[in-house]
């Protein structure tokens, strides 16, 4: 039995020589490469932060670095079993340590949840055949003011879509309400702000954006309202509802109301909401979910209009035959071709979707203060796995030189340590996706608009928590245990085998 | 056996820069042991032994000097290829066994094996083999923390002869041991040397370790010597 | 003391481990400290007075509100008819005038948003200003005494200066947004201190008003917004009850039929406009900071675990040389507490100065807030901070050196 080993030994001599030079040319490429795939994932990481359209490319490339390290410990030869024992066997450290990691990537996946429902609802909200036109300067709806007379030459230019030989448009007059909720919980607010939009035609409108009405509901009539049930009271004004502010203005009634309520969670059509001397009834419910119009309350402006004292028109939205025409449009009503613009009036027009990507506004704002507390929290996740990290390998001086001994290199000691910290950043992050995820589909309200002042609109969203968030969350915790394992490991690196023996 | 040594230390020295200080451990020291000894070296403490176990293990490398282990010239290798001489060559038996303690016996064993180019089912045959000289394989899935200071020192012996080295150094192999466990210790070593014709160094403070030995080589101050003063180790 | 001495050479001893811990304690601290003190601002406005009340007076249902000018000279005496009735201590007028510096680029270089109002009342009705330490209190009249001298004189905040390339003394012309087609040529006489109004401006109303005068002789027609230039009247009262009172009297005025009118008190109005915001401060509040202090705490906990394990023999030591359970516990918890005490103080201290006095304030857009001052709280913050999650994080670990026997001493892996 012991006469095979001695033969072994001169067979493996040979090839031996072969995988020095094999392993020699890994270790070269192995580093070049962890250095461009850092690089590279630090550089896609920032750019998929701002637009996070293909940041679920992070997951498989989280993934994939993560198979690389463990191809490289493949190599290393040090047995990945070391580490995992050594972390089940430190378990509270470990445990300790990918708290840090959960938190962090938690949080973050939630946030950038949060923002990416906010973007989500921007980019769903326009069409692209459709030209919002505003007054010269305004960005804003509700620093519009639009002349009626002007509005009617403006919709008869070249590329707006025609219907019965009308042209496709709609004039709305947008502006925001402050309603009183009827029994105010003491410190939280007593008003809601709510968004109205005065329409010249309903039927166009609707046209112009696509909305149907939930079953049951219907458009308002010509005269915009309808006799109360009793007669010695005014007549009750129709109004149709998004399906979100339906929901919101359910929960704003009084709690005798909710129990008397058809349906306590929404209000449903022939439901009436009081406003000073009138009652507004709800004709229909518009199915915008997912989008701005969601939080939107439409009634005819010449009603509206009057009633709450604002009789000028804000806005002005035009059917294009299509998105290129559309393009067409907003580039001659802005005077971005010399020769061929509008000249009759000046005028302010996006097409819808450039209108509501810049409305996004807050979202960047947001996204900053998120990476900006991600930086901090991530920074802290480091230090700690940084402890641990040089805990573990002053607690393994002896192993170390043990290893060297034995013959193990630097960069096999190098990679054993830096996998155990992405062992416990992998940990990490993937419980705090599945905590993140858990926040998917939850509703949510905010402000969107260009940024300074009260002038933004405020909506309600779900928040969206998919395959981009969770890999921004992954990559960032891979990042944080690259980073924390990084720098202990180099120094359990340069120890010397008889120096870490003695101990 | 053989007359031809296996380790040849010609005009070794090796001293240590202590401030502007001079400090030599070992002068100008020939030592030649031939295949198949079991050599022992005696010495009171700082008279070089381990520093002379440590230059022939290419552990460390001579101020001045050659050694040679087998047909390698061990004072002239960087230190990637001595890590991988040492990983072939010497097998390591030290005094507190230095096993990880989170792997089991067989995979102590196993690890200076990974890093040859092995089959996983060679390895195992290797690991079984080295475990059953040593008597000890019916323990291989035990963690260290589970077994004896004496098993332990057996599962050391095993991973020192795994890869079936020309050499296997032993500092105090049976220092941290009881009487009883050192004894069967002394009685491994012997008769792997015996079995298998290893060349084993061994360094010791133990007179009656030393005695199992072929060979008793005494250093005092950096140079061999002939005529040991045995009082001092019966009192050690 | 000695006890000090050894706690501080404990810390010490592993150097890299103390930084490392302090620096993850110092910028966690520093981000509670920003989320603290933009809630606490808001808390602060948004809570109720309980005197010297402000109130807002608006246009009941529109938002934003525009009211006639008319209305202005009822609704600074609070609408007050008769003797019995109550009038405001004092009030002030705001137009707001959205303007750019150029004509045809309208963004955040020309940007330049104004509220139009009676210069003296910047010391006595706006917020902050109306505290102000006698230093800036003397330059910031200067500069009203001089709008009032020249009608067309500005005050324009710092940074909105710096972003328009402007500095006082020079002459602008700011072109209407929504008052289109009016020019206002104005002349910088003066600055806010910094902070709160960084990126205000404010313009005489004597001038605007002026300037619509001026719009109908010309074109000889009134500006479309002529009857829709007063946006708020702000009233200041004594009491709740003179509140309550005025606001009967503006409610039941017959004045106010076209736009009607509403009168809420200032924090009323503000928690109304910031409701939009409410997830987004929940989300900063029950979630974000709890997040960040759980992480501090196990980062320290971490710390001082792999800290109290290293030493086991060496307390072990301790004991047999007569130290007591409990001073040992002192030992390891006080190493964890003057670490966090000490990197929490300075990181929130820090924050303080550094934000308020160079940055001036923390830049951060809600409603119509877009800076933030750090708030004195933030100088116990810190050190209350890093002491509560200091020993939440070192209570176990200490307490588990009870478990530590004097025989492991002698054994050789501790």
């Amino acid at each position: 039995m012991v006469d095979a080993v001695p033969q072994q030994r001169v067979q493996s001599q040979l090839p031996n020589r072969i995988v020095d030079g094999i392993l020699a040319i890994m270790k070269v490429l192995g580093i070049m490469l962890l250095f461009i795939l850092v690089t590279a994932l630090v550089i896609t990481f920032f750019l998929y932060f701002v637009t996070l359209d293909n940041a679920w490319l992070l997951i498989p490339a989280s993934f994939s670095f993560f198979g690389l390290m463990l191809l490289i410990v493949y190599f290393a030869k040090i047995p990945i079993g070391y580490n995992l024992r050594n972390l089940t066997v430190r378990y509270r450290t470990t445990l300790l340590t990918s708290v840090a990691f959960i938190l962090v990537t938690g949080v973050l996946t939630g946030l950038m949840g949060f923002i990416n429902g906010l973007k989500r609802l921007a980019q769903a909200t326009g069409n692209p055949a459709n030209v919002i036109v505003l007054s010269q300067g305004s960005t804003e709806e509700a620093v519009s003011n639009l002349a009626f007379e002007s509005m009617g030459d403006i919709a008869q230019q070249e590329g707006v879509e025609r219907r019965n030989d009308e042209p496709l448009c709609s004039r709305e007059s947008y502006l925001v309400l402050s309603l009183p909720i009827a029994e105010p919980v003491p410190g939280s607010p007593t008003r809601r702000l709510l968004q109205v939009r005065g329409l010249f035609d309903p039927v166009a409108s609707a046209q112009v954006h696509d909305f149907d009405l939930l079953p049951g509901g219907e458009w308002f009539s010509a005269a915009g309202v309808r006799p109360d049930a009793d007669p010695n009271k005014p007549p009750l004004v129709e109004v149709v509802l998004g399906q979100g502010i339906a929901r919101q203005l359910a929960g704003d009634r009084s709690a005798a109301a909710r129990a008397q309520a058809r349906n306590p969670e929404q209000l449903e059509v022939g439901d009436t909401i009081p406003l000073d001397t009138r009652e507004l009834v709800v004709t229909g419910i518009m199915k915008t979910e997912g989008t701005t119009f969601d939080s939107e309350v439409w009634s005819k402006q010449s009603v509206i209009g009057p009633l709450l004292g604002k009789s000028n028109y804000t806005t002005l939205v035009l059917r294009a035959t299509d998105a290129q025409q559309a393009q067409k449009l907003e580039d001659f009503f802005m005077g971005k071709d010399k020769d061929f613009k509008y000249e009759k009036t000046q005028v302010n027009a996006f097409t819808e979707t450039n209108y509501y990507k810049s409305q996004s506004q807050t979202s960047v704002q947001l996204l900053i203060g998120t990476i900006l507390v991600a930086t901090v929290m991530g920074f802290g996740g480091v230090m700690g796995v940084m402890n641990t990290m040089f805990a573990a390998i002053s607690q393994r001086v002896k192993d170390i030189g043990m290893l060297r001994l034995l013959g193990f290199s630097r960069w096999r000691i190098l990679v054993s340590f830096l996998t155990e910290s992405l062992l416990i950043a992998l940990l990490g992050g993937l419980i705090g996706c599945v905590l993140g995820y858990m926040c998917n589909g939850l509703q949510a309200t905010s402000i969107i608009g260009g940024g300074a002042g009260p002038g933004g609109k405020a909506v309600v969203f779900r928040v969206v928590v998919d395959w981009g968030v969770l890999g921004i969350g992954l990559t960032l915790s891979m990042l944080m245990g690259f980073v924390g394992g990084l720098i202990p490991a180099l120094s359990a690196m340069r120890f010397k085998p008889l120096e870490a023996l003695r101990g | 056996m053989t007359s031809k040594p296996i380790v040849r230390v010609s005009h070794v020295s090796r001293y240590f820069k202590r401030g502007a200080e001079r400090v030599n451990v070992l002068n100008d020291l020939d030592l030649d042991v031939p295949e198949g000894q079991f050599l022992a070296l005696m010495g009171p403490s700082g008279s070089g032994k381990t520093t002379l176990l440590n230059l022939i293990a290419g552990l460390d490398t001579p101020s001045e000097g050659e050694i040679w282990v087998g047909d390698r010239c061990v004072s002239t290798m960087n230190e990637s290829q001595l890590a991988r001489w040492r990983n072939e060559h010497v097998g390591f038996v030290f005094q507190f066994y230095h096993l990880l303690p989170v792997l089991s016996a067989f995979e102590n064993v196993e690890l200076p094996l990974l890093l040859l180019p092995l089959s996983a089912r060679k390895r195992r045959e290797q690991v079984m083999t080295a475990l059953e000289l040593v008597g000890l394989n019916d323990r291989n899935s035990h963690l260290p923390s589970q077994l004896s200071g004496g098993q332990q020192q057996r599962v050391g012996i095993a991973r020192a002869i795994v890869t079936d080295p020309t050499l296997i150094v032993a500092d105090e192999p049976t220092g941290d041991l009881d009487a009883k466990s050192a004894h069967e210790i002394l009685d491994l070593l012997g008769t792997l040397q015996r079995s298998l014709n290893k060349t084993i160094l061994m360094v010791t403070h133990d007179l009656r370790a030393a005695r199992r030995a072929d060979r008793i080589q005494h250093l005092d101050k950096g140079r061999l010597v002939d005529q040991p003063d045995e009082e001092l180790y019966e009192a050690g | 003391m000695k006890f000090m001495m050894l706690i501080f050479k404990n810390l010490r001893r592993n150097l890299v481990r103390s930084m490392l811990t302090s620096a993850g304690v110092m910028v966690l601290v520093f981000v509670i400290t920003l989320i603290w003190s933009i809630l606490g601002f808001l808390d602060m406005a948004t809570s109720e007075k309980s005197a010297n009340f402000k109130g807002i007076v608006t246009e009941k249902w529109s938002i934003p509100s525009q009211l006639p000018f008319s209305y202005a000279n009822t609704l600074e005496n609070g609408a007050a008819r008769e003797e019995s009735d109550v009038k405001p201590m004092d009030s002030m007028t705001w137009q707001f005038f959205i303007g750019s510096v150029d004509k045809t680029n309208i963004g955040f270089s020309t940007f330049i948003f104004a509220f139009c109002m009676e210069p003296k009342k910047l010391l006595t009705m706006m917020d902050e200003l109306d505290s102000l330490q006698p230093g800036p209190k003397a330059e910031l009249d200067k500069a009203i005494k001089a709008m009032e001298a020249n009608r067309q004189g500005i005050i324009v905040g710092q940074k909105r200066l710096a972003a328009i390339e402007k500095k006082v003394g020079d002459r602008i012309k700011v072109f209407g947004i929504n008052y289109r087609d009016l020019e206002l040529e104005c002349e910088i006489v003066g600055t806010f201190p910094p902070g709160r109004y960084d990126n205000n401006t404010c313009i005489n109303r004597d001038y605007l008003n002026a300037s619509l005068d001026a719009y109908k002789a010309s074109k000889g027609k009134p500006h479309p917004l002529a009857e829709k230039t007063l946006n708020l009247v702000w009233v200041k009262v004594p009491t709740k009850d003179s509140f309550t009172k005025m606001s009967g009297q503006i409610d039941n005025s017959p004045m106010f039929a076209a736009p009607p009118v509403k009168i809420e008190t200032a924090s009323s109005g503000v928690s109304n406009f910031l409701a939009a915001y409410k997830d987004l401060l929940m989300i900063l509040r029950y979630l974000l900071a709890p997040a960040i202090i759980i992480t501090l705490t196990v980062v320290i906990s971490n710390a001082i675990s792999i800290s109290v394990r290293e030493r086991r023999k060496e307390m072990a030591v301790l004991k047999v040389i007569g130290f007591q359970p409990n001073q040992i516990i002192f030992l390891v918890l006080g190493e964890a507490i003057l670490l966090g005490v000490v990197a929490g103080a300075i990181s929130s201290i820090g924050t303080y100065y550094f934000v308020n006095r160079v940055i001036g304030g923390i830049p951060f857009q809600i409603a119509f807030f877009s800076s933030f001052p750090v708030l004195d709280g933030a100088l116990w913050w810190g050190a209350a901070i890093g002491f509560i999650t200091s020993f939440a994080g070192s209570i176990l670990p200490a307490l588990s050196t009870r478990s530590i026997k004097v025989v492991d001493v002698f054994s050789k892996v501790a």
